[in-house]
């Protein structure tokens, strides 16, 4: 976990938890179910500004603003007594349906419209510190309260008091008033920290909550689109992540579960808004989710590696004739926002890697590949993941530059014969099937909308394949390929230039190997493939 | 489903995780839980036949849609309807039909001839409006819009 520093310090002080001095419960009880008749009593309510200086005054009086450290103490009892009162209308048998929801949300949201004025009023106007400070504090409050009640009741915990905690203050703290518009970025800034914190893998039980609030279409406006020079999208990024890495041992094992299934769905929209309305965004961060999405799930890595920059023109695949090496948009290459040199460890891999790249030698470099690699022996589990991915793509680049500094483009023939094809071939031709599997993974992540990358790794893809000492290694390569155009629309675009050029081109005698007509389904599903490809579209 | 690499068992905190995730599942939030409250038409999530239309009409969260709909459906949008884009909407068409909101009264007023006089202050005559607690639109005679009432003067 991250060490508490920067501006998670408050946030981490918050969740922290100490005895309470004789007397403060009670006064808070009181102050607060004041507070909460004001607020629903009108036509005081709602606004309630008049209403708040006189209850500031009378936190005064009972001395609660007296120091930091009582205003802390008085938050956190505040929010335990407001969540304690949804618990009990929970099981109050005598309330149903919109009757107890109504009750809980008058509490609730009395309890946020108090601390949104509080935070508004803190300090003067001018001052933003401060009220950075209080809502830093009030989050890590809040969320301290909720991983402290979620190991305590388990099953029986309940995500609404705190889902509509989070939510209300958000909506109040986007108003449109000048002096929440001063402080936007970190009231956005804290509410990323505090739902990394609220991860699912750290408070399963609020996942679902959680997935709402990371997906609610003001947070996700004001994270992607309305706060200036894509500020927001990095913090965005490692949501995401968090969601995908939790998702990942439930998803690897294709044995969806009613709850996971529900999570997983979510996701599915969560990533076809973000298609839609941010692709950009998805161009940029698709490294760093491919390296945690399972290989097995193949619409959700194709909704991600769909994505293209909306200025863009994609030629249709299917014209005959198509000349990818002359489309304009293959010699730039992709922003891509991970550094995944960085990621190819222990450092003297790296050397190696690099000197292997500069000399062709010493041989052993790639004799010795697949063990740094490997991680362990057990099946399914073998290889390390993202190091294989950083491998692929580092070593792709460097190829791309290699010949770019020779004074030539990317293609069949330019990329052959090289360090960079070197380790390619030796990764095809030496790992075992999973290795494989995964390395033609790693290099099919890099198929995407006409940019540098995809047009090289297409060519690598197709050179692998004509060159193949065995049919295991251009079934594999099929199999990669046919697997992700067999699923639901989207498909990536590379990928679809990739496998119309394996099943056209005669040069890859694609039909005469033997796997293709294993079996009579697999047979007819190639037939139909090849069938949308040939003819023209009418 | 398909695991190319083959199934491997839960660690033991994935189990608690799903476990957690599990009885989740079953009080999943509520759409209105991150809404404000609705006091008069809560949501009242219920099962319809597929038959019936599903979702609301395409662009009915425009003023072009809005004023094409009844004047009673206006005011009953404006009263029910607080504090939504549809109560915007709506007050934005009734003041297109030359409706004025009075903010002491808080009824719609419409002229119903031109107004007898006419000064800085206020205009005198004969209005309808719309009352909200006996539902129905009543004509007055004689009566005096004092403009500091008006809304967006």
């Amino acid at each position: 976990d991250r060490t508490p520093g920067g501006p998670t310090v408050h946030i981490h002080n918050g969740i922290l938890q100490y005895e309470d001095p004789p007397g403060l419960m009670e006064k808070t009880d009181y102050l607060i179910r004041e507070w909460i008749n004001i607020y629903n009593s009108q036509p005081t309510g709602r606004d309630s500004t008049k209403a708040f200086s006189i209850f500031v005054h009378q936190m005064n009086m009972n001395g609660i603003l007296k120091t930091d450290d009582l205003i802390t103490r008085f938050f956190r009892l505040s929010t335990q007594l407001c969540v304690e009162s949804v618990y009990r209308h929970m099981t109050d048998q005598s309330l149903t349906g919109n009757h107890l929801r109504v009750k809980c949300y008058n509490t609730l949201d009395a309890f946020v419209r108090l601390v949104a004025l509080l935070v508004k009023h803190s300090g003067d106007s001018s001052n933003t510190t401060t009220k950075i400070h209080l809502l830093n504090k009030v989050l890590g409050i809040v969320a301290g309260c909720l991983l402290q009640d979620h190991e305590q009741r388990l099953v029986e915990f309940q995500q609404l008091p705190y889902h509509r905690i989070f939510i209300m203050l958000f909506l109040e703290l986007n108003t449109p008033e000048p002096v929440l518009e001063a402080i936007n970025y970190h009231v956005l800034t804290a509410y990323c920290h505090t739902l990394h914190i609220l991860r699912p893998s750290k408070a399963a039980g609020f996942c679902y909550a959680w997935l709402e609030l990371v997906s609610h279409r003001v947070f996700m406006g004001r994270m992607l689109a309305v706060t200036p020079q894509q500020k927001g999208w990095a913090m965005y990024a490692q949501l995401l992540i968090d969601l995908f890495k939790y998702l990942a041992p439930f998803l690897r094992n294709a044995e969806l579960a009613k709850p996971v299934t529900m999570l997983y769905k979510g996701t599915l929209r969560v990533l076809l808004v973000l298609l839609h309305d941010f692709p950009e965004f998805l161009c940029d961060y698709h490294y760093g989710f491919c390296d945690v999405i399972p290989p097995n799930c193949i619409q959700m890595r194709n909704l991600i590696l769909s994505a293209f920059p909306r200025n863009m023109r994609l030629p249709d695949p299917f014209t005959p004739n198509l000349k990818v090496d002359i489309l304009q948009e293959i010699t730039f290459g992709p922003r891509v926002l991970n550094n995944f040199a960085s990621m190819i460890t222990p450092t003297s891999f790296k050397k190696d890697l690099d000197t292997y790249l500069k000399s062709r030698a010493p041989v052993t470099f790639l004799s010795d590949l697949r063990s740094n690699l490997q991680v362990s022996q057990e099946s399914g589990m073998r290889y390390n993941i993202p190091l294989m991915n950083a491998l692929v793509l580092y070593v792709g680049t460097q190829a791309i530059s290699y010949i770019r500094g020779k004074n030539l483009t990317p293609n069949m023939s330019t990329i052959a014969h090289s360090a960079h094809m070197d380790i390619f071939q030796n990764l095809a031709v030496d790992l075992d099937t999973e290795g494989r599997y995964l390395f033609l993974n790693s290099i099919a992540n890099q198929l995407r909308y006409p940019n540098s990358h995809t047009h090289y790794f297409s060519c690598t893809l197709l050179y692998l394949f004509a060159e193949a000492n065995t049919e295991a290694i251009q079934e594999q390569i099929t199999r990669v390929l046919l697997e992700r155009l067999i699923v639901n629309r989207p498909h990536p675009w590379g990928l679809l230039i990739t496998f119309i050029e394996l099943i056209k081109n005669p040069t890859y005698k694609f039909w005469s190997h033997e796997f293709v007509h294993c079996a009579s389904e697999i047979e007819k599903l190639f037939e139909s493939v090849a069938r949308s490809c040939f003819v023209q579209k009418t | 489903g398909v695991a190319p690499l083959g199934a491997v068992p839960l660690l033991k905190e994935h189990q608690a995780q799903f476990q957690m995730m599990e009885a989740a599942y079953y009080h999943m939030p509520n759409p209105g839980d991150s809404e404000r409250v609705r006091s008069y038409m809560p949501r009242n999530q219920y099962h319809t036949p597929p038959y019936y239309i599903q979702s609301p009409l395409p662009h009915s969260d425009t003023l072009e849609f809005y004023q094409r709909l009844g004047t009673e459906t206006l005011f009953f949008v404006f009263y029910y309807m607080e504090g939504t884009k549809a109560q915007y909407l709506a007050a934005k068409a009734l003041k297109k039909q030359s409706w004025r909101f009075h903010t002491k009264y808080m009824m719609w007023f419409q002229r119903h001839e031109e107004p007898k006089v006419i000064n800085e202050e206020y205009e005198q005559g004969t209005y309808i409006y719309f009352d909200y607690e006996k539902w129905g639109q009543r004509k007055k005679e004689g009566f005096t819009f004092e403009y500091k009432y008006l809304e967006d003067r």
